[in-house]
């Protein structure tokens, strides 16, 4: 990562700046939308190592000089799925990352509240991302 | 799949808080399918996208919108091995890859 981010600060302009998107390290909240209403059914148990170790590699090259720290922006980031089936998929892809202990628990609750809402409900996913702001800096 | 992502658009109102983006060049690491390319060229960005998956960089470049296709460039590219001339971006945006 510090390799990625030292290409980064070869390729940016004097000043220019290295914006850092992610999801930020809180689980993600699960529930059901409908009709405005959120009704919240579980919170996933993400793990958070690559997002320490970017952490990590961030402050790595604030340490070394190479950009410095100018904004931070936290903010909710929402998906809509229409089905457990659906947000089944989307599990497994996540979990295909390493990131992530099974949650059949969750796709059971969820299974039982669409059951309820006759399809007119939607699956919520709130998982808030981090923005980060680096500026370059003239190397020393 | 029908995945409606941030559908209260509060990605592109932290991008335009934080930064200028019209005319200015910016390279994007990690583009994926091109979901938040098209949010950057929407802003007036000139976008050069990479991803690691070349097929991802297919879908990206069959599926983006045909009138924002002149400001965006999509290759296959790796964040430690960036094939550009060194001081040639003015921002550098890692799009939930590091």
């Amino acid at each position: 990562m510090v390799h990625a981010l030292h290409e980064a600060w070869r390729v940016l302009k004097p000043n220019g700046l290295l914006i850092d998107l992610r999801p930020a390290t809180v689980h993600r909240r699960v529930g059901i939308l409908r009709a405005g209403e959120v009704q919240w059914l579980g919170v996933m148990r993400e793990r958070f190592d690559d997002d320490r170790a970017a952490n990590r590699a961030v402050a790595e090259v604030v340490r070394q000089g190479l950009f410095k720290r100018q904004g931070w922006k936290h903010f909710e980031f929402h998906r809509t799925l229409d089905s457990v089936a659906e947000f089944g998929a989307w599990l497994d892809e996540f979990r295909s990352l390493g990131k992530l202990p099974p949650h059949d628990w969750l796709l059971r609750r969820l299974e039982g509240a669409l059951d309820t809402q006759r399809g007119r409900a939607k699956i919520l996913i709130s998982a808030p991302l981090d923005l980060r702001v680096l500026q370059k800096r003239p190397r020393l | 799949m029908t995945l409606r992502m941030d559908p209260e658009q509060n990605e592109v109102r932290a991008l335009k808080a934080v930064a200028e983006w019209r005319g200015q060049r910016v390279l994007e690491i990690g583009c994926g399918d091109g979901r938040l390319t098209r949010r950057l060229a929407r802003l007036g960005a000139e976008v050069r996208a990479i991803d690691t998956d070349a097929e991802l960089i297919r879908t990206a470049r069959r599926e983006f919108p045909r009138r924002l296709a002149a400001r965006v460039r999509f290759h296959v590219g790796r964040a430690g091995r960036l094939e550009y001339p060194k001081e040639s971006f003015d921002r550098a945006v890692f799009s939930w890859v590091l």
